[in-house]
């Protein structure tokens, strides 16, 4: 073979082994395929109602056959826009009972409009409910999610596995498994076992007995806002005895234990654990970069969040109805008898535990 | 010359480790988001400064957007500083506080030194709110950004915060798409890393804020500085603060369409990060100061990140050079040099960081465009390498800095 051929030859294979990798790249450059810039969320500042607000416009097509059904109290069946079945129960509701009898998944998109809907135990419904008026589940039913225009009330042992908004009053059973949005424009009640991920209202109540919220909010000093901006710096551990007044923000490189009766008039940030005894108030906001536990009658006014895991005792309050705040932490126990005003945020894992 | 080359290649080893240390940490990690879910709070008031230096073509864009924002309006101003310019800004911006009463207060420079941080400085006397959100003008916040850059000032450590950079021209074409990918890299692995690891996030000086007392208490702005960015993020850790990035804060921006007016970026970042290496390097690592050992050296580390290009030019001709002179055997080093120089240096982060990123991501072509990184790495290593060289000579020659405003490509709305 001419020398000179050989040479030509086994450049061009080297230069075409070199581009090969830049083929796909090429191939990517021209057509565009993946050249959209990265979805952000613009429209929306991810409001835990969103999900509830989307389903409300999502059937609204069917608005009309809605009135009709609630005028005649008659049921009614169709498609919805995106080919999804659903159900208008206007008085009555055999055919949601003639099916979960069945003890199968009931599939349809459910509507009741003007009645209230009574859901029988161990029943699965897979799809979104739209109830327009109360709305009662039974013991160990299953739901995807609930849009209640009243109250929505859970029986023991239930389970959601997306999003529950209720207009009114929003209340689980023991033992109920809350994955998703829990929202309530009122209040929302949890019992003995629950577990949750993400709750908001304007008052959210852990077990029957809660904080007198009068007894506690004489416990809050002044808002965080009118406290001097200054910092009280201490590297290592730390205690704020009992009964000690601080006024102004502490940063604790460290851990910090704060003494019963204790009252923060500014913020707090621990940079390990984090431990309050009984009856502390703390006029601004707690952080904790690693454990938080707030002690029996506390009360915080601001944010409180830990990066590994909180406990809060029985009797403590988190914000008030006024300057409603969030507590948040990847797991969250919160015992019966504390309130949250505002939003109660378990990235892992939320539940109500029984007071000590 | 020998151990020269030896030192060198164990700085790059050095970086190349860090790289790797983060992408793994982002993949297999712990991911700290601490304060991306207070959605919930008696919301402070807050001063959103929005630079703006002849930006007729955007700075409509973003006041838009901010008078759309999810804040309580009683507690948000916006205050745009107008830096000098020359176009219809100025014009513009009385529009939108003529349409929004009591909501925009604009702040008009007509003179003074140049250059962002001594805007800021000068905008300073508006500034009453103990936090303050910064945005240059081509960006476009969305609805929930200013709750999410605000809320982490509840935790007291917290100086400053900073969000993530999404380029909208992404696809406009292959330099674009480039920088997409380093954006990506950069934040979503490099930033998110050094948050979960408890380094040194940095502040990038736009979609970004600052608690005013930490300012105050850190002397304010640097005018003197090229980026302001850089010189906030280290005094505020010299002086005990933190500053913290939020993966989920995203905000759209714009990137340089052509590679003159990216080289002229990446010259002025690499300036003014050595320039801050220079002032605060030795302080941090071994003076008296709030950081803790793992911000010290960090924080070390972050500073030499553009020294690390004239390094590496450095290390492969003294390579050639101890090659020609017989110096053997070498192989090892200089496979290593060959290894790690392409893994060490990255702008916004390496290229296998670039990889995981679009993971994360979720992307799914972009990715194939990877072998074109090798293009932004040469540019970018002889245009650092060409900085710091300036800047050396301009040390000599007493050449005072000045600051080169980033061109606008989006059509005028």
């Amino acid at each position: 073979m001419n020398p000179y051929l050989a040479m030509m030859a086994l450049f061009l294979m080297v230069s075409l082994m070199c581009m090969l990798p830049l083929v796909p790249a090429l191939v990517e450059l021209r057509r565009k395929s993946d050249a959209q810039p990265l979805r952000v969320v613009q429209q929306n500042a991810g409001e835990i109602r969103h999900f509830a607000n989307s389903f409300r416009d999502y059937i609204k097509e069917i608005e009309p056959t809605i009135q009709r059904c609630v005028t005649d109290g008659t049921t009614a069946t169709g498609t919805l826009v995106n080919g999804e079945e659903y159900v208008v129960l206007g008085r009555a509701d055999e055919p949601l009972l003639r099916a979960l009898e069945q003890r199968d998944a009931l599939h349809p998109v459910v509507i009741t409009a003007g009645v209230d809907l009574t859901v029988p135990a161990e029943s699965t419904l897979s799809k979104e409910i739209y109830a327009g008026s109360l709305f009662v589940g039974g013991e160990r039913n299953i739901y995807r999610a609930i849009l209640g225009e009243n109250n929505v009330h859970l029986g023991a042992a239930s389970q959601v596995t997306r999003w529950v908004h209720a207009v009114g009053k929003f209340t689980a059973e023991r033992g109920c498994r809350l994955y998703g949005r829990i929202s309530s424009d009122s209040l929302i009640r949890l019992r003995t076992d629950c577990i949750f991920l993400r709750l908001n209202a304007p008052r959210i109540e852990i077990g029957d007995t809660v904080a007198n919220e009068d007894a506690a909010s004489s416990l809050v000093p002044a808002s965080a806002n009118s406290v001097p901006s200054q910092r009280f710096f201490h590297d290592g551990d730390f205690d704020v005895e009992p009964g000690e007044i601080i006024r102004g923000n502490i940063v604790i490189r460290g851990n910090l234990h704060i003494g019963a009766g204790a009252r923060i008039c500014g913020s707090v940030k621990s940079t390990k654990d984090l431990v309050t005894g009984d009856g502390v108030s703390v006029g601004g906001s707690l952080v904790s970069a690693q454990k938080m536990q707030i002690g029996p009658n506390c009360a915080v006014h601001g944010p409180i969040v830990a990066e590994r895991e909180l406990a809060v005792a029985s009797g403590t309050r988190c914000g008030s109805l006024k300057h409603p705040t969030t507590v948040s932490a990847p797991r969250i126990a919160v015992e019966e008898g504390a309130v949250v005003f505002g939003t109660l945020w378990a990235r892992e894992r939320g539940e109500v535990v029984v007071g000590q | 010359m020998i151990y020269l080359l030896y030192a060198i290649v164990f700085v790059i080893c050095i970086y190349t480790g860090r790289h790797y240390w983060f992408t793994l940490n982002r993949l297999f990690g712990f991911q700290r988001h601490p304060y991306i879910d207070i959605d919930t709070a008696d919301w402070p008031p807050v001063t959103v400064l929005v630079a703006a230096h002849n930006e007729e073509k955007v700075v409509a864009n973003i006041l838009d957007a901010l008078m759309t924002v999810k804040y309580p309006e009683d507690r948000m101003l916006v205050v745009p500083v107008n830096d000098r310019s020359t176009d219809r800004t100025r014009e513009i911006i009385d529009k939108f506080v003529e349409d929004f009463p009591g909501r925009i207060q604009p702040f008009h420079r007509a003179g003074g030194k140049g250059g962002k941080a001594a805007a800021l400085k000068d905008a300073m006397e508006l500034v009453n709110t103990e936090v303050i959100l910064i945005f240059d003008a081509d960006y476009i916040p969305g609805a929930g950004l200013i709750k999410q850059l605000v809320a982490p000032f509840f935790d007291l450590e917290v100086g400053g915060v900073m969000g993530r950079v999404v380029p909208l021209n992404a696809g406009t074409n292959l330099l674009t798409r480039l920088l997409d990918l380093e954006r990506s890299g950069g934040y979503q692995v490099d930033q998110q890393a050094r948050m979960n690891l408890r380094l040194v996030p940095q502040h990038g000086g736009t979609v970004a804020g600052v608690r005013l007392s930490a300012l105050r208490e850190i002397g304010g702005w640097n005018e003197n500085s090229l980026t302001e960015d850089t010189d906030l993020t280290y005094r505020l850790l010299l002086n005990g603060w933190k500053t913290v990035y939020q993966n989920r804060s995203e905000c759209y921006e714009e990137v340089p369409e052509i590679w003159p007016v990216r080289i002229k970026q990446i010259m002025r970042w690499a300036k003014g990060h050595n320039q801050a290496m220079v002032t605060y390097g030795l302080r941090l690592l071994l003076g008296k100061n709030r950081a803790t050992l793992r911000e010290r050296i960090d924080g070390t580390l972050l500073l030499g990140v553009y020294a690390m290009a004239p390094l590496t030019l450095l290390g492969w001709a003294l390579a050639l050079g101890v090659f020609y002179q017989g110096v053997a055997p070498l192989h090892g080093v200089i496979a290593l040099l060959s290894l790690t120089a392409y893994a060490a240096l990255g702008n916004l982060a390496a290229f296998f960081e670039i990889a995981a990123a679009a993971r994360l991501d979720g992307t799914r072509k972009r990715i194939s465009l990877l072998p074109f990184l090798i293009l932004g790495f040469a540019v970018s290593i002889f245009s650092v390498s060409r900085a710091a060289f300036s800047q050396v000579s301009d040390l000599v020659t007493g050449a005072e800095f000045h600051w080169d405003k980033t061109e606008r490509f989006r059509k005028v709305s």
